[in-house]
């Protein structure tokens, strides 16, 4: 889940409200599904839940919710400026990262928390919505340094630019090997041999997305009040969002904000070559008060669902006979479906204010017949003296395999955090042993057992859950007959014949193992275990186990 | 005091001894008595003394000589080094480097023994030679040789208070209370006590006589009816059991199997399912994009290639697809993005329970129908004292044509007080991917404040209607292992499944008491 920083001075400020303490405050982040992380002097972190929501993942984002649940909707990038900016994009760009959005915004003047703001919101929009700069990456520019109409080009790997923080030019592809940045994004542009950069009208090259911006331009700083942002990608979607979302943040702070006309050369997920940014998205949605009553459980009036609406900065909401017809604000695309306004409009209401209830239709309970029968199998060994024992159902090849030398291979997992859990279990009893080899401190005798969860593969690789049961006893004088006294107890209760026909198995002495037969089928393995194997686990006293398939005592 | 208990018949035995022999030193009673060993004794010496009916007389602290390693070696060499240092120079050698040549003794206690002889006087020097004008034999080294390594070569005891004083001088000194490996003596401290009878022993002991008391019950005793002229001795009750290790289930099994019995209780019926999926089920039916983050190799455990899970029918694989794609007529925008059936087969270890919920709905379900599962659940996290590689979710759903979002808030406040044993809950505005409303909810714990519980959503359309579900469906989790936790006192989560069994036979476990401490019936009356 994202969590954001924020100055709670700037917070409130923004918010046009007073501090009301923490405890009002974790309400009113109920409208974000945001909870405050922790929260200092002047320092305050919330989590937001709500990863559909980029919007919220700023100090902005937050305020603006808290803002309008007080004063009502604001609208917003309604009053942009007449002229436009340019930005001419060219095909070479096409197949490097093929999308840009932009604009201009003036009259904020830059203070340290504004900067600041601004530097946590393109580093959270980047890291999380712009995978890692790989969808969409953000720029910043001193906009007067930057002489219109610019260009978005692909640019030989030796073309120079003098990147932020750095005194001297550079090329582009020495960027991407000397510079910090370069290094952490180079491999963005990896399969590459020429590189996304924006130049000015004159062809200097201002800015190298998605890895660095140019000193001249990039260097935004205290009292700078003119600034402009680029936003590049390769997702058409997350690119314009993100622009519309930093151009709304930059509105509320009271820029005045410019819209650029981006002209692509190529066709692009717009009806037009010719894209007008920020984007004003404006989804709407559509519900009836008897759809409304359907989720929500309550009667409500048009006019409220209205109301409450607003107070969520719907940019509209209109009512014509029975349907009512809200638009979401600019920032936001999470509404898909018309249940997603339906929440919005629960949200503002308060979940407090609906009065649970508790279903009137009867239903009948019932636990699954395989649990059942499970439990009545750990009754009987309790009985014969047994502990229980629950493990793990990841572990390792080398418990499994080398150690416990099983004859059947586990499925392996393709991408295991470690090789310890590297191996879904296909046998319990590496479990038993790993226990038992840990345990030598714990009087003896140790009689144990576990019924669980096994991945078995098929020949054709398909795979299948089952359910196993093991039992082990270990002591000085633990031997076969304490385990086949078990097994034979439990068959014995589900009136289920037991005979065991002499098997080789590796993991077994000679002589002393057997295949578990009951009523006639082949269901497990029984046996004295080999010293070699204990020596392994490091298990100093005789040990003797048994295996079976829950399945063989169904009957 | 007397009258409580009768006698043991190791307080008999004892008693007898002091009796017949009078006041006796506890290692006489030890060595001539009838009790079994040391142990016996001391434990009945005990419980007589603090029942008055012996009472201890006197106690002795006795010193005893005995030979430390150095005094062992010694004595197989046959003699001192100061002893045979003045034998060699008797004999005519007169340097100390001269008599180092001597490897019985190693040089550094030729060195002491040296030192030792010049500090005494006997030795002096003169230059570079060495005088001595004596004889061996009557020298102090040559009593400490005959008065305490002789005696204690065959076994006697030696008793320091015994030793004339100038011997004792040479024995103390070499008896160091540290560093006693390197010691000729150790000087062994001890307490003989004395003890003798009491007048309330001998009549206890005379009634003990008179009746025959029976110990332990034999089958003897009954057949022969000898019980019938006899008394039983009586036990002391209130002595603390031995703990024996019986067999036991599983404390987080019973944590499991507790909550399982009350949502069947709640009238809630138990799905099944494997712990290895496809994509499908796990998340494309329950309307997750292909590209969400949760989806991410570094999130889901994929199966080795190879392995498999049986993919879903055709028709419903192109019903979800549409969903992603375009909303598929389910009043949805959709995802618009080009669905995978690739990456739907993808075999994984299932990331939540509510794909069970997803093929429950996939396969005609009951409606009004209320279901859960506790499932293993597999989660890409570092194991550490808040991560277990698996961990077990109860996860569910609930149908039916009158669910609506009260019904979930009452469903929940359900939870909260069955499941949970909690009477202070609330609820917030939550997000999951498949169901919307969603709401989590946070229970006040008694120590630690409001913890968050588990959600609730109801299932997008998107999720219902290519299943075949026109009927709102309630989604629903709970987080076990926390819980467990809670529930079982520990502060480590690895300790829910613990390969220790000393750890395990010492969580104790009121499989009743969930999540806040209290039962049930408390609950029902708060």
């Amino acid at each position: 889940m994202p969590k954001i920083e924020v100055s709670r001075r700037n917070f409130f400020k923004l918010s046009r409200m007073k501090d009301p303490g923490d405890d009002k405050l974790a309400n009113l982040l109920t409208l974000v599904k945001g909870e405050i992380d922790y929260s200092l002097d002047n320092e305050l972190k919330i989590e937001l839940n709500d990863t559909n929501r980029p919007d919220l993942w700023c100090v902005e984002g937050v305020a603006r919710a808290l803002r309008c649940s007080k004063n009502g909707p604001e609208n917003h990038l309604s009053s942009m400026s007449e002229d436009h900016l340019s930005i001419m994009v060219d095909p070479g760009i096409q197949v490097i990262r093929p999308y840009i959005a932009g604009f201009r915004a003036t009259g904020w003047k830059l203070d340290q928390e504004g900067l600041d703001s601004l530097l946590a919101v393109q580093e959270k929009l980047s890291e999380s919505y712009g995978k890692k700069r790989s969808r969409t990456a953000i720029g910043f520019h001193r906009a007067k340094e930057i002489a219109f109409p610019v260009c978005y080009v692909s640019a030989e790997t030796g073309e120079l630019m003098q990147p932020l923080g750095y005194e001297e030019k550079m090329s582009l592809s020495h960027i991407l090997t000397d510079t910090e940045k370069g290094r952490e994004y180079a491999h963005l542009l990896a399969d590459f041999t020429q590189y996304p950069v924006l130049t000015d009208t004159n062809g200097i090259i201002f800015s190298f997305p998605p890895i660095l911006n140019s000193n001249t331009t990039g260097k935004v700083c205290q009292g700078d009040d003119d600034l402009f942002c680029d936003v590049t990608g390769t997702d058409w979607e997350t690119v314009q969002l993100t622009a519309t979302m930093l151009a709304c943040n930059l509105e509320d702070h009271g820029a005045i904000i410019t819209p650029v006309d981006v002209v692509y050369s190529y066709d692009v997920p717009s009806p037009d070559r010719e894209v007008v940014t920020p984007v004003l998205f404006a989804d709407c949605m559509s519900v009836t008060k008897d759809e409304i009553k359907k989720v929500l459980g309550i009667d409500i009036s048009l006019e409220t669902v209205r109301e409450v609406l607003q107070r969520m900065d719907y940019a509209s909401v209109e009512i014509e006979g029975d349907t009512l017809k809200g638009t979401l604000p600019p920032y936001r695309r999470d509404g898909i479906h018309a249940v997603d306004m339906i929440e919005d409009i629960a949200i503002s209401l308060g979940l407090e204010s609906f009065e649970p209830l508790l279903p009137e239709r009867f239903t009948i309970g019932h636990s699954a017949p395989v649990e059942e029968l499970v439990d009545a199998v750990r009754t009987v060994l309790i009985g014969a003296g047994c502990e229980e024992i629950l493990r793990p159902a990841l572990t390792s090849w080398r418990k499994i395999r080398e150690i416990t030398r099983s004859p059947i291979p586990p499925v392996m997992i393709a991408n295991p955090m470690t090789e310890e859990y590297g191996a879904v279990r296909n046998t319990l009893l590496p479990g038993l042993l790993n226990v038992e080899s840990t345990s030598a401190h714990a009087s003896y005798p140790h009689r144990m057992f576990e019924s669980g969860e096994v991945l078995i593969s098929g020949d054709d690789g398909v795979c299948r859950t089952e359910i196993f049961l093991a039992g082990l006893v270990c002591g000085n004088k633990a031997d076969f007959g304490d385990v086949h006294s078990i097994l034979g107890s439990i068959c014995y209760s589900r009136d289920l014949d037991l005979s065991l026909r002499s098997v080789e198995d590796e993991r077994f002495i000679s002589g002393r193992c057997a295949t578990v037969i009951i009523n006639g089928k082949a269901s497990g393995v029984i046996g004295e275990f080999h010293p070699a194997v204990l020596t392994e686990w490091g298990i100093a006293r005789p040990t003797s186990g048994f295996e079976i398939n829950i399945d063989s005592l169904k009957e | 005091m007397t009258e409580e208990r009768d006698l043991h018949p190791l307080e008999k035995k004892l008693l007898t001894y002091l009796e017949k022999n009078g006041k006796s030193s506890d290692v006489d009673i030890i060595r001539e008595s009838d009790l079994p060993d040391e142990g016996s004794f001391r434990r009945a010496a005990q419980w007589l003394l603090s029942r008055k009916l012996i009472i201890e007389e006197s106690r002795e602290e006795e010193v005893f000589v005995e030979l430390g390693p150095l005094g062992k070696q010694n004595l197989e060499v046959g003699s001192s080094p100061e002893l045979a240092m003045l034998c060699a120079i008797k004999s005519g050698s007169n340097s100390l480097q001269e008599i180092q040549q001597d490897t019985s003794f190693d040089r550094g206690h030729w060195g002491s023994a040296f030192g030792a002889l010049i500090k005494s006087g006997l030795l002096k020097k003169a230059g570079d030679d060495i005088l001595f004008d004596g004889k061996p034999e009557g020298t102090v080294f040559q009593e400490v040789w005959n008065q305490v390594y002789i005696p204690l070569s065959d076994g006697t005891e030696i008793r320091f208070a015994d030793l004339p004083e100038n011997v004792a001088e040479v024995v103390e000194s070499r008896s160091p209370r540290r560093g006693k490996s390197r010691a000729e003596f150790v000087l062994n401290e001890i307490v003989t006590s004395i003890l003798g009878i009491t007048e309330e022993g001998r009549e206890a002991l005379k009634k003990a006589m008179e009746t025959v008391t029976i110990g332990v019950m034999t089958p003897e005793i009954l057949a022969e009816g000898s019980w019938k002229d006899a008394r039983f001795r009586r036990y002391q009750v209130d002595i603390p059991p031995s703990r024996i290790h019986t067999g036991r289930l599983h404390p987080y099994r019973q944590f499991l199997d507790t909550v399982r019995k009350r949502f069947i209780g709640l009238g809630f019926s138990e799905m099944r399912g494997s712990l290895a999926e496809n994509e499908f089920w796990n998340n494309d039916a329950l309307f997750m994009p292909q590209f969400h983050p949760a989806r991410d190799i570094h999130d889901v455990y994929y199966l080795e290639d190879g392995s498999s899970v049986p993919p879903p029918s055709d028709e419903l694989e192109k019903r979800v697809a549409a969903v992603h794609e375009n909303g598929g007529g389910t009043g949805s925008r959709g995802w618009g993005y080009k669905f995978s059936r690739k990456q739907s087969l993808q075999a994984i270890l299932r990331s939540q329970g509510t794909s069970l919920s997803a093929r429950t709905l996939g396969s005609n379900p009951d409606i009004p129908g209320k279901y859960f599962a506790i499932a293993r659940c597999f989660r890409y996290d570092q194991v550490d004292a808040t991560h277990l590689p698996d961990f077990f979710q109860v996860e569910g759903i609930v149908l039916g044509e009158q669910i609506n979002l009260r019904y979930l808030l009452g469903l929940l406040k359900l939870f909260a007080e069955e499941i949970a044993g909690a009477s202070d809950y609330k609820f917030l505005p939550a997000y999951f991917p498949f169901t919307e409303p969603s709401v989590e909810m946070h229970v006040k714990h008694p120590r630690l404040g409001w913890i968050e519980v588990g959600g609730a959503g109801l299932f997008r359309p998107e999720v219902c209607l290519p299943l075949g579900i026109d009927v709102p469906v309630i989604a629903w989790g709970l987080g076990l292992d926390r819980m467990a936790m809670l529930a079982l006192g520990l502060n480590d989560i690895r300790d829910l499944v613990t390969p220790d069994l000393t750890r395990l036979r010492n969580m104790k476990v009121q499989p009743d008491r969930l999540l806040t401490g209290r039962d049930r019936a408390t609950n029902a009356k708060n």
